[in-house]
């Protein structure tokens, strides 16, 4: 139940801490079994994180972010679904554990936060103990410890009155204040890596920042790493050290923050970026959309997913998959006309002189500016 | 609890993780619904034979039902009585044919009264809202906290029992139920596009009653009527018990079984009350198969109830 | 909250009054007058009118009503004609017995269906839920009188387990008095079980589908705490309503197995007075019963509302 670990066992792990990632994804790949066939939800996915650094992970609705997250944590639906790969955590593979093994790493080690504080939060079930919970049962703590401890962790968030708030259900509390309180839970016992899937979709933008803004403090305060899913690379421009773009189930491009920001090489970065509002745009500018929508899961097609949706599509596109290669050290891509390469330019012209919508759109948008 | 493996976890992962809302009842791979299964077939059938039975008795080769023949009394099933007879000397088979009558007038007609009264206002009110919702639903809630079973029984041993009174109380009995089922079930149609859609274009209340939300209530009726139906037949089977039910000797369900159940005949001769309790039994169990397929296909929660 | 309470004591009130009404033209509606029992065979005109003004039938109704009222307030709802019995104490001799039936069979319902639905909801349409399901559907279709006369051939008659009528009170000997309510509580448990399994296995499964289970998972609960402290209460609604209307229905007599066992309940007296015309008796008796129905319902519905704190705001 407790986080006792006998001196020897702890010695060891903690020198290879040092120089390894805290967390190592290699080919996660996770599918569901549903009544339309099988959903590849996962599609072999690789991923490092360093202790107390921040991964965010991009995509539209439906790319795979959350099971992702989900796959990496285990916390999976116990029927009908295969996940294979690794998920090296702090050096053991949480892939190799059963349920039971698992259960003494959720929320010790590795905690959620979820989308959707309404529906994440037990709605008759008060605040206080779904904090506390946790606090006694995993963390072992006496009651009185447990609520000392709770009314911190609130305050530590930035609620206040935290004392009262532990009486209240989840309903009293207005949307910006749930997802504190649920940030709260999955800080409770300390874990060393935070899952946070899309932490600020359902609140008010102004909300929203004070939220990340708390994610950022606890972060360092804690020397905690994160895992922050959103569809808005807005959200992680500021506050991620590394971002991984997700597309029907794959990364289709990692990089640091910054040169994914500079040099994007992927076609869906591209057009998620210009997707983000931007302040020096004109007045009236429309945002840029994505043509047509994300591809069903079920009937992934060969060749790269978005080349339906792509301004940069060629032939080759339809029916290669492109690989994921290294660019550059540390800036990995996967398609066959990068932005900005030789083929990319050419592959444009000639998709704007066919008439291929997503290339006549971004032609539209350059000649506006 | 020892190992508890697969408990809080969705049944349907994919659906919970992918943010739908998983029913239990799958959908199959083509798209389609699952089918409703050779049980819901067969069920369905014996219904069909009973109604069958009970629409053309006078016409089967049955003998009379009230006749007594002295001769075979108590007798046990023969190629001459497929059942056998009671200690009168009837023929079981053909009172149990003959007193299937009660049970289905008397259902399928409470049923009937209570859908006619209570569907239709129950359509008008969660339609309209409103002024008319409040009232009506007020007094349907006034109606329901009164003890139905009492009021039945009590006006039934006042007012009278033939099999008229007796479908016309049940029925009227069953409209503030009926009513509540049909108010929500339209509730939740009522603000759906293509009801505004109808209603923006000029389509009159009669017509949107009709053609738009009658369609999509109906399997919700037809499923909570047909369990409906089920109790209307054990309400028979209880009166009877209490005397309550047709005059003896016209044979009802309830009838049969109390009167194989009195006089220490259920020592002696146990498949008296057997045949109809084994007819009953196979009737509702069919009747709640059935209402409850179509509950899990239609989608209605089985709360509501 | 406090608002929320009072609003339903509004409307309780209310129902108790139309109630009252319907109880109190019970007499006067139905045919026949109660002059008719009391005198039998010596019914003359003029006695008739002496018997209708000893009883205060002569007044217009809303004054009668008024009288009756004001002495059922006062615990006074008339003596039998027939057997002269005060109704008030009639009833206090037969609820007892309901009551006991009710708490037996009710405590044999929930010990069955709970644990019951708390496993079959953990692998739902798996080999165990499925034999629940199918064995909770039959008893669903075998009427109470049916079951009852099963019971008592088979665990009375046949191998004299349990006898097969009457009532030993609880104070004459607590033995036999368990002995002689296990019958009748068997007979009237299983339609209970089945819908209180079938709800409850049906609410836990959605339940169980939420993210706030996924979540309770993510904090590394175990499964037994999630289930009975996370999943337990939001899926408990529709089963306490029905549970509700069934402790109602039954405190308000059970009537067919009460006569068949011959246990002088609420529901076996009502019957007794009705086919002995015992007006006053049969009014008392609904005016009690339907009231004690209606109060049920009512804590049923304010215990939901004590344990969906959602309700309680709005």
């Amino acid at each position: 139940m407790t986080k006792s670990r006998s001196g020897l066992a702890a010695a060891f792990p903690a020198a290879t801490e040092l120089h390894d990632p805290l967390l190592e994804v290699v080919d996660l790949a996770t599918s569901f079994q549903t009544p339309r066939g099988l959903v590849r939800a996962v599609d072999g996915v690789s991923l490092t994180l360093a202790r107390s650094r921040t991964l965010g992970v991009v995509g539209e609705t439906g790319s795979g972010k959350t099971v992702l997250i989900r796959s990496i944590m285990g916390l999976l639906p116990r029927h009908g679904v295969q996940r294979s790969g690794k998920v090296i955590f702090a050096g053991r593979d949480l892939g190799a554990l059963g349920e039971r093994d698992l259960r003494r790493v959720w929320g010790t080690e590795m905690a959620m936060v979820f989308q959707d504080p309404m529906t994440a939060l037990n709605p008759v079930v008060r605040i206080g103990r779904q904090l506390t919970e946790s606090l006694r049962l995993r963390a072992g703590l006496d009651r009185k410890a447990a609520i000392e401890t709770a009314v911190a962790l609130l305050e530590s968030v930035g609620i206040a009155s935290p004392r009262e708030r532990l009486r209240s259900y989840p309903h009293e509390l207005s949307g910006g204040m749930r997802q504190r309180v649920m940030i709260a839970i999955a800080l409770a016992c300390g874990p060393k890596l935070l899952l946070a899937d899309e932490p600020t979709t359902g609140l008010d933008v102004t909300v929203q920042a004070q939220v990340l803004d708390v994610l950022g403090t606890q972060q360092a305060e804690r020397s905690m790493a994160m895992i922050l899913v959103t569809h808005d690379l807005g959200v992680v421009a500021t506050r991620a050290d590394s971002i991984a773009v997700m597309y029907a189930g794959r990364v289709v491009e990692s990089a640091s923050t910054a040169v994914i920001f500079d040099s994007a090489k992927m076609p869906y970065t591209e057009a998620l970026m210009r997707s983000i509002p931007r302040l020096d745009a004109p007045p009236g500018a429309r945002l840029a959309a994505i043509p047509g929508r994300p591809p069903d899961l079920t009937t992934v097609p060969t060749g790269c997913a978005f080349a339906p949706r792509c301004a940069y599509v060629t032939e080759r596109c339809i029916h290669e998959t492109p690989p994921l290669t290294e660019s550059a050290p540390g800036h990995y891509h996967a398609c066959w006309n990068p932005v900005g390469s030789p083929e990319g330019e050419q592959a444009f012209s000639t998709n704007l002189a066919k008439g291929v919508m997503a290339a006549v759109e971004i032609a539209q948008r350059e000649v506006r500016k | 609890m020892p190992e508890i493996a697969p408990a809080a976890t969705p049944e349907r992962p994919s659906a919970a993780v992918l943010g739908r809302r998983a029913d239990d009842q799958p959908e199959s791979p083509n798209g389609t619904r699952r089918k409703l299964g050779l049980l819901f077939w067969l069920c369905l059938g014996f219904i069909a034979l009973v109604v069958f039975g009970a629409i053309f008795a006078n016409v089967l080769p049955l003998p009379n039902p009230n006749l007594q023949n002295y001769s075979a009394v108590d007798a046990g099933p023969s190629l001459h009585h497929l059942l056998g007879t009671d200690d009168l000397g009837r023929d079981l088979l053909s009172r149990i044919v003959f007193g299937s009558r009660v049970s289905l007038v008397v259902g399928f007609g409470g049923i009937a009264i209570g859908l006619a009264i209570g569907g239709t206002l129950g359509l008008l009110a969660g339609y309209k809202g409103g002024a008319v919702d409040t009232v009506l639903n007020g007094a349907s809630f006034v109606i329901l906290a009164f003890p139905p079973l009492l009021a039945i029984i009590v006006v039934v041993a006042f007012w009278g029992r033939s099999l008229g009174k007796l479908t016309l109380i049940i029925g009227i009995a069953s409209i503030p139920s009926l009513f509540r089922v049909i108010r929500a079930t339209t509730m939740s149609y009522a603000n759906r596009e293509f009801v505004v859609a109808a209603r923006a274009m000029g389509a009159s209340t009669r017509r949107i009653l009709l053609r738009e939300l009658l369609p999509n209530v109906a399997p919700a009726a037809l499923s909570f009527a047909l369990i409906g139906v089920a109790l209307i037949v054990v309400l028979e089977g209880s009166l009877a018990f209490l005397g309550l039910s047709v005059a003896l000797p016209t044979p009802s369900w309830g009838n049969i079984i109390y009167e194989g159940a009195s006089n220490n005949l259920l020592q002696t001769d146990p498949l008296i009350a057997l045949w109809p309790a084994l007819a009953m039994f196979l009737l509702l169990t069919s009747l709640n198969v059935v209402g409850d397929r179509l509950r899990a296909r239609f989608d209605v929660r089985e709360g509501a109830l | 909250m406090l608002s929320y309470l009072a609003k339903r004591l509004v409307q309780l009130a209310a129902v108790v009054f139309v109630i009252s009404v319907l109880a109190f033209l019970l007499v006067h509606l139905l045919p026949g007058d109660p002059s008719v029992t009391i005198l039998g065979p010596f019914d003359t005109p003029t006695a008739r009118a002496e018997i209708l003004r000893q009883l205060g039938l002569d007044k217009p109704l809303p004054q009668q009503y008024l009288t009756w009222a004001g002495n059922v307030l006062h615990g006074n709802l008339g003596r039998s004609f027939l057997t002269k019995q005060s109704v008030a104490h009639a009833i206090a001799e037969a609820f007892p017995i309901d009551l006991e039936l009710v708490i037996v069979s009710q405590v044999i319902a929930f010990a069955l269906a709970l644990p019951l639905a708390l496993v079959a909801s953990r692998r739902p349409n798996r080999a165990f839920d499925r034999l629940a399901g199918t064995a909770t559907f039959g008893l669903l279709s075998i009427p109470a009188f049916i079951l009852a006369v099963i019971l008592a051939l088979v665990l009375a008659v046949e191998i004299h387990a349990f006898p097969a009528t009457g009532f030993t009170s609880l104070t004459t000997s607590p033995v036999q008095n368990l002995r002689s309510i296990v019958l009748p509580s068997l007979a009237l448990t299983a339609g209970s079980i089945a819908v209180y399994f079938r709800l409850l296995r049906s609410d836990l499964i959605s339940t169980l589908q939420e993210d706030y289970i996924t979540m309770a998972r993510s904090k590394g609960l175990s499964d037994r705490y999630i289930l009975l402290r996370h999943a337990l209460r939001p899926s408990s609604f529709s089963l306490l309503a029905s549970a509700g209307i069934n402790i109602g229905s039954l405190l308000t007599g059970a009537f067919v197995v009460e006569y068949l066992f011959q246990l002088p309940g609420i529901g076996y007296q009502i019957v007794e007075s009705i086919s002995a015309r015992d007006y006053l008796m049969v009014q008392g008796m609904a005016l009690v019963v339907a009231v004690a129905y209606v109060v049920v319902n009512f804590a049923v519905d304010f215990l939901i509302v004590l344990l969906d704190p959602r309700i309680r705001r709005a």
